[in-house]
C-alpha cells in the first residue's frame, strides 16, 4: 500500500460522502418532482422536513430550481456535487484519471440539467456517472486504503441519510454491517467507542441517536 | 500527409479531453476559472532528420545553460572573461544571491527545460525563449496523443510516428537520477494554479506523490512526507512546480504560505534534490537569452546549432540606436514578464504610446529586449470546419539526467486569432500534437 497524507485521507472520505449525498438526494428528488407535476404542489415541504434541511423555498418551481441547481444554496444538489468535484480534482494521482473522469462527467450532466426543461433525464445521467465512479474506483484503484476511505465516506453518508429518512431496519442493518466490516482498513481516524454506540443505535433503530453517532464517528 | 480520419475525430478528441478534465486555470476579473484547452487534430509533423538536427541543437543549448548556471553560482568565469556583462547577471530577477556556492545534486540546475522555437518561412528554426524555471505543457500532447490513437487507430497504423507517451518515464528517470534517497514528490501550489491539471497528471503517470507544502516537513536536516498516521516518510526528490520566491519562507519570500520552511537549507546540504534547482531563473531571463550562443561557444567550444531570433539589447548603445531607428519593425519584450504578457509590437503602438515606451526604454534599458519579427511559418488548423493558416510555436522539452534527453514530441501552441503572433493558452491560443516521424 502507498502512503496517504491526512489531507488526502480526509478528501477521499468526503469524496465518498458527497458522491453518496448527491446520488441519494437525486433519487429522493425524483420522487418528489414526480409528485409535484400534477399531484402535490407542496410535497417539497415534506422533502425538506425529512432531510432536516431549512425549507427556504417559496413554491415548487422555486424548490426545483434552487434545491437542485443553485450553487449558492449550500444544501443544493449542485453545491454537493461541486464539493465532490472539489475533492476529486485534487485526488487524480490517488484515484486515477479514469475514476476522476466520472465525477467530471457527472458535473457536465448537472450543467446540462440546469438548462433543461425536463431535468430528471440529465439528473439520471448524473446518477449513472456516480455509479460508474464507484464501480471504476472499486475496479481500478489498487490501494486498498484509498478504496476503503471512499467507501467508508459513502457508508457514513448513507447511514446518516437513511436515518434521517427513517429507512427500514433491513436497510439500516445492511449499511452498518458494511461500514463496521471495513472501517478498520482505512486511513481514517475513527472512534471505536462511537462505532459501538452506533451499532447499538441501529440495533435499537434509534434514528436520532444514529444521526448523532454517525457524525461523531470519523474525526475530522 | 492527409489524415482525414483523424481530422474527422476533432470533436471526439476534444470530448475526451473534456471528460478527463484536461484544463488550465486562468484568473479573470480576480476570479479563478478552469478552461478547456482547445485541441486541433492537425498535427505539427517533424521528420526524423529534422528532429535529429533539433535534438542536437537543444542538447547543446541545455548543456551550455547548465554550465552557465553552475559557473554563475561558483567561479563566474564567463563574467570575468567579459563574455556576459555582470549587470545582466546580477540585475536578473532570477539571480538568487543565496545560491552562491551551492552545488545541487549531480550538479544539475535545469532538469526540465521548455525551449520555445519557431520555424521561419525559410525553414530555419529559431529559439525564442528558454524556459528553465517551471516550464509546463508536456502533459497536453501526451494525453492528446492517447485520445487521438483511441479515436483514429488507423492513422497511427498507417504512419510511423514516435510514441510520445514515454514522457512520464523520462521524467521519472530524471527525478530518480538526482534523488538523494526517499520518495519522489511533485510539489504543487494547489488546485488554483494555472497548470494544476499537469501537476496531477504527471504525478499519476510517474507514480510520484502530489503534495502541497503543508504535507512536507523538514526535520533533522532531512525532508519528510507526513502520512495519515503521522509517520514521516523520507523524501529524496521534489519536482517543485512553485517558483523560487515561494519555495521556502525562511530563505526567500517570508510571506509564502505554500512553501516548506528550511527546505532550501537541506538542499544546500545535498540532502534533497529540487527540480528545477532554485536560482536557475538567472539563465531563462530574456536578457540572458541574448548571450546563449556566446555561452555555447564559451563552454562547449562549439558553434550553436540553433539560432536565436535576431535580438537587440538596448543596454548596449549600438543596439539602442538600432532599436530606436527600426522601432516599428520590432517586437519588444519586458524581460521580467512571461506567458505572453509584456510583449508589444512596435507597429501596433499609437504615437503617444510609442513616445511613452521609448522614454521608459531609455530610463530602464536593461528591462527590455527587442527582436526582429520573424515571419514564421503558418500551420493549418481547423476553424469552424475550414482549414485556415495560423501562427504556431513549438515548445520542446529537454530533460537532464546523466545526459540530456530531448522528448520526441513537444507542445505546439497556435494563435486562434488570424492577426496575432501570440500563442499562449492564457491569451486564447490552442494546442496541437507534435509528431516526430520515426523514419
Amino acid at each position: 500500500m502507498g502512503i496517504i497524507s491526512v489531507e488526502n485521507s480526509d478528501r477521499l472520505f468526503w469524496l465518498g460522502r458527497y458522491s453518496e449525498r448527491v446520488y441519494t438526494t437525486i433519487s429522493l428528488f425524483k420522487k418528489s418532482f414526480d409528485a409535484m407535476i400534477d399531484f402535490d404542489e407542496h410535497q417539497y415541504e415534506e422533502f425538506c422536513r425529512r432531510l432536516d434541511i431549512p425549507c427556504i423555498y417559496e413554491s415548487k418551481d422555486d424548490f426545483i430550481r434552487r434545491y437542485c441547481f443553485d450553487g449558492e444554496n449550500p444544501n443544493s444538489i449542485y453545491a454537493n456535487l461541486q464539493r465532490a468535484y472539489d475533492n476529486a480534482i485534487v485526488l487524480r494521482e490517488e484515484i486515477g484519471s479514469e475514476t476522476l473522469a466520472y465525477i467530471q462527467l457527472a458535473v457536465y450532466e448537472m450543467n446540462r440539467a440546469v438548462q433543461s426543461e425536463a431535468p430528471l433525464v440529465p439528473l439520471q445521467k448524473v446518477q449513472d456517472n456516480l455509479v460508474a465512479f464507484w464501480g471504476q474506483a472499486d475496479d481500478s484503484i489498487e490501494d486498498q486504503l484509498v478504496r476503503n476511505d471512499i467507501k467508508i465516506g459513502k457508508r457514513v453518508e448513507r447511514l446518516d441519510l437513511y436515518a434521517r429518512l427513517q429507512m427500514n431496519e433491513t436497510a439500516m442493518t445492511r449499511e452498518i454491517h458494511r461500514l463496521a466490516g471495513r472501517i478498520e482498513n482505512t486511513s481514517l481516524h475513527y472512534s471505536k467507542t462511537v462505532l459501538k454506540k452506533l451499532e447499538e443505535a441501529v440495533e435499537k433503530m434509534d434514528y436520532r441517536e444514529i444521526v448523532t453517532e454517525v457524525e461523531a464517528l470519523v474525526e475530522g | 500527409m492527409v489524415n482525414m480520419d483523424l481530422y474527422n475525430q476533432t470533436e471526439t478528441v476534444n470530448e475526451l479531453l473534456a471528460r478527463y478534465g484536461v484544463k488550465f486555470g486562468i484568473y479573470k476579473d480576480q476570479t479563478f476559472k478552469e478552461q478547456l484547452f482547445p485541441f486541433d487534430t492537425i498535427p505539427r509533423i517533424i521528420t526524423n532528420q529534422e528532429f535529429l538536427y533539433l535534438e542536437k541543437g537543444l542538447k547543446q543549448r541545455v548543456l551550455a545553460l547548465n554550465y552557465f548556471i553552475n559557473d554563475i553560482y561558483s567561479e563566474k568565469k564567463i563574467v570575468k572573461d567579459n563574455v556576459v556583462p555582470e549587470e545582466f547577471v546580477y540585475a536578473s530577477s532570477g539571480y538568487l544571491p543565496r545560491c552562491e556556492g551551492v552545488c545541487p545534486p549531480k550538479g544539475i540546475y535545469a532538469h526540465i527545460s521548455g525551449i520555445d522555437l519557431v520555424q521561419g518561412k525559410d525553414g530555419e528554426w529559431y529559439i525564442l525563449e528558454d524556459n528553465l524555471r517551471v516550464p509546463s505543457g508536456a502533459s497536453y500532447p501526451m494525453i492528446a496523443r492517447e485520445f487521438c490513437r483511441r479515436s483514429s487507430p488507423k492513422t497511427f497504423k498507417k504512419h510511423h510516428i514516435d510514441d510520445n507517451r514515454n514522457y512520464a518515464d523520462m521524467l521519472r528517470k530524471t527525478m530518480d537520477y538526482v534523488n538523494t534517497g526517499g520518495h519522489t514528490v511533485i510539489l504543487t501550489p494547489g488546485r488554483y494554479n494555472a497548470a494544476y491539471f499537469e501537476h496531477s497528471y504527471l504525478a499519476e503517470k510517474t507514480g510520484a506523490h502530489l503534495v502541497t507544502g503543508s504535507e512536507l516537513t523538514v526535520e533533522n536536516d532531512h525532508l519528510y512526507y507526513i502520512d495519515y498516521t503521522g509517520k514521516k516518510e523520507p523524501v529524496g526528490a521534489v519536482y517543485r512546480r512553485i517558483s523560487d520566491e515561494y519555495l521556502d519562507p525562511m530563505s526567500f519570500n517570508e510571506e509564502s504560505v505554500i512553501g516548506i520552511p528550511h527546505i532550501y537549507d537541506i538542499f544546500r546540504k545535498g540532502n534533497v534534490a529540487l527540480l528545477n534547482a532554485p536560482g536557475n531563473g538567472v539563465a531563462d531571463d530574456k536578457g540572458i537569452y541574448y548571450f546563449v550562443p556566446k555561452m555555447i561557444r564559451y563552454y562547449l567550444d562549439e558553434e550553436p546549432v540553433l539560432k536565436n531570433a535576431p535580438t537587440y539589447v538596448p543596454y548596449y548603445k549600438d543596439d539602442m540606436a538600432y532599436v530606436l531607428e527600426h522601432f516599428d519593425n520590432l517586437v519588444l519584450k519586458d524581460v521580467a514578464e512571461a506567458g505572453g504578457y509584456g510583449v508589444v509590437f512596435g507597429n501596433s503602438m499609437s504615437k503617444e504610446q510609442k513616445a511613452d515606451f521609448i522614454q521608459l526604454l531609455k530610463k530602464e534599458p536593461r528591462r527590455f529586449i527587442a527582436q526582429e519579427v520573424i515571419d514564421f511559418v503558418d500551420i493549418d488548423i481547423f476553424d469552424e470546419g475550414k482549414v485556415v493558416p495560423r501562427k504556431a510555436d513549438l515548445r520542446a522539452f529537454v530533460l537532464m539526467a546523466d545526459e540530456p534527453m530531448v522528448w520526441r514530441s513537444g507542445l505546439t501552441r497556435f494563435s486562434r486569432n488570424p492577426k496575432s503572433f501570440i500563442v499562449n493558452s492564457s491569451q486564447g491560443g490552442g494546442f496541437k500534437d507534435t509528431w516526430v516521424l520515426s523514419q
